[in-house]
């Protein structure tokens, strides 16, 4: 009952300040368009400066852009862009489906099978993110 | 108990591509209604994608076909769109194994945005991050901003996973987010996860957690989070990340990193990445929680890192790296080195040298990567050359090195080819080659309006 009561609660607190809601949404699509490592802060001098895309952190730190502005990577990533590495089941590697766009970095170079014995042992969290519960289907392969 | 037969699959290309197909007419209905030529854009994009491989024991042709669409109808209030991305795959040269074909349903859903409270509302498979769910779903999800700089979003349906072992992955999840911003000064959200089976009602994964985005001038930038595990009771993961740009061509970051193997790894479906039961457990877990895995479930990883970034000149970027890893059970491990690239625009290029020194036999290589590429006109050429030296023989083999060579010719706007060759020589393949062959068409209706690559 104490719980249901919370639940009330809280629905009709968020049902409230819903109502008395009145932001703008970010426009759906970036104006212009752009390709390539963009570095954000070239035209923006607002809170998107920081969004350097050839910046040493950005790889590091773009879940985090994810899970709080994805409606801002929507702007100019549409959900297929995404796919490509975080995919429920994929066959090829980011890095052989792109080997034209080299600059990307992407994952899994070269003779993966070797490396990623070494990349799961030095920091097993990085693989999770993807094959922790997707696109794991090869991992029976040799982990039965 | 997580571990039980699973079988989601039957005949799963033509599952798929029935549902998928299911989807798309359902779209083309909905968009194919009154009033809905004037405002409507499709678009779409195929790629065509013929590989050349070779195994152990034979070489594989696989022919592959990955379709992304999107249509967009401008509504009152807001705009619907369908949104749908998938691939199938034949290998040409054997048919003899069952898994001869394959193909998979990546993203398939309805939505709306509204033009107010950047409101979005998503029907079908959708990929979810809110927080401590970075989930893919086939159910609903909806977020909202709400008044006084709160914003909420909340998911709930099947979890999309793959159980090749028979790990569950769940049979049902939902969850939320709720954070407060003040615009350019902060951001903080708390969210929550869970997922369970339906048969046992027992639990797959429980999670809760806090985020943070701290933006208090426009120099500094940090960001990160920490996630709890309800269901083994620990913490999971503490992630922080700090950026510095003093100057707009001069940039330092940290980074730390606290991971707890027992808890961070709690919900995962597939051995190589779960913990073992075999091994001592502590408080808060109990053996039946556990996987059957091959890591260590007492294992906690702390990693700090830096990073200083000078762009030299324009479009010529110099980056120093340095990773301390310092696990419980199996030591230390340091990872640095630097990164150059240079990126003017017709032509492009990049080093980067790296050293990671382990207490481990194989936590101690040199790692190499030299790449360049060029456009002249339609055609652009890249070649790629990577290469690891082991201090200690892998298989006998102390270098492992890949060298690919890549040329693309863009037809015309909207269609473009290109093709690579990679060489590999490694602990695991004395020689190896393979190919690729590309074909990517982008066709639109009402092109240019969308104004986004991809």
């Amino acid at each position: 009952m104490k719980n249901i009561c919370l639940g009330l609660l809280v629905t009709v607190l968020l049902s409230m300040l819903y109502a008395c809601a009145h932001t703008q949404s970010l426009a759906r699509v970036h104006p212009e368009e752009v390709k390539g490592l963009v570095d954000c802060g070239e035209c923006h001098t607002d809170r998107w400066a920081l969004w350097n895309h050839r910046a040493a952190d950005f790889y590091n730190k773009h879940r985090f852009f994810a899970d709080e502005q994805s409606k801002a990577c929507n702007v100019c990533h549409q959900e297929a862009f995404c796919a490509d590495c975080h995919a429920h089941k994929e066959e090829i590697k980011p890095s052989d489906k792109y080997k034209d766009e080299p600059e990307r970095n992407l994952p899994h170079r070269g003779d993966y099978i070797n490396q990623h014995k070494i990349d799961g042992r030095i920091n097993p969290a990085y693989c999770v993110k993807c094959h922790g519960r997707q696109n794991n289907e090869r991992c029976r392969s040799c982990h039965r | 108990m997580r571990t039980h037969a699973i079988s989601r699959s039957g005949n799963p290309l033509s599952v798929r591509v029935r549902r998928g197909c299911g989807a798309v007419a359902a779209a083309l209905i909905l968009f194919a209604g009154p009033g809905a030529s004037d405002a409507a854009v499709i678009s779409a994009s195929s790629d065509t994608i013929f590989r050349l491989r070779e195994t152990r024991d034979r070489d594989l042709y696989p022919l592959y076909e990955y379709l992304h669409l999107s249509t967009v109808q401008q509504v009152t209030g807001g705009v619907v769109s369908f949104n749908m991305g998938g691939w199938g795959r034949v290998d040409l040269a054997d048919r003899t194994t069952e898994d001869h074909t394959n193909g998979d349903l990546q993203y398939g859903y309805l939505s709306y945005r509204g033009d107010r409270n950047n409101l979005v509302a998503n029907l079908g498979r959708v990929w979810v991050t809110e927080g401590v769910a970075s989930e893919r779903i086939d159910g609903a999800y909806w977020r909202s901003d709400l008044a006084a700089g709160f914003m909420a979003s909340a998911f709930a349906g099947r979890p999309v996973v793959t159980e090749p072992n028979a790990l569950a992955g769940g049979d049902v999840i939902y969850g939320g987010r709720i954070a407060h911003s003040l615009p350019g000064l902060y951001t903080i959200g708390v969210s929550a996860v869970k997922t369970s089976q339906v048969d046992d009602g027992a639990d797959v994964l429980e999670r809760e957690g806090i985020d943070v985005w701290l933006h208090p001038v426009k120099q500094v930038d940090i960001t990160g989070i920490s996630s709890y595990s309800s269901r083994t009771s620990g913490w999971m993961e503490n992630t922080y990340h700090l950026s510095l740009a003093p100057l707009h061509d001069f940039r330092v970051s940290a980074d730390l990193s606290a991971i707890n193997y027992r808890h961070y790894l709690d919900g995962v479906t597939t051995p190589a990445l779960s913990v073992n039961n075999a091994l001592n457990f502590g408080a808060g877990t109990s053996a039946a929680g556990a996987n059957n895995g091959i890591l260590n479930p007492n294992e906690e990883l702390f990693m700090l890192g830096a990073s200083v970034g000078y762009t030299l000149r324009k479009n010529l970027d110099l980056v120093a790296d340095y990773r301390h890893f310092d696990y419980k059970v199996q030591g230390d491990a340091h990872y640095f080195g630097a990164n150059l690239t240079y990126t003017p625009g017709t032509y492009s290029a990049g080093l980067q040298i790296h050293r990671m020194d382990g207490g481990a036999e194989r936590l101690s290589y040199d790692e190499f990567r030299i790449w360049a590429s060029r456009r002249w006109g339609k055609v652009d050429v890249t070649v790629d050359l990577f290469d690891v030296l082991y201090d200690h023989d892998i298989n006998d083999v102390s270098n492992s090195f890949s060298i690919s060579g890549a040329v693309g010719y863009q037809f015309s706007p909207r269609l473009r080819a290109t093709a690579d060759v990679e060489y590999m020589r490694g602990p695991d393949y004395e020689n190896q080659l393979q190919g690729l062959i590309k074909l990517t068409y982008a066709f639109d209706v009402k092109a240019g309006t969308e104004g986004r690559a991809k």
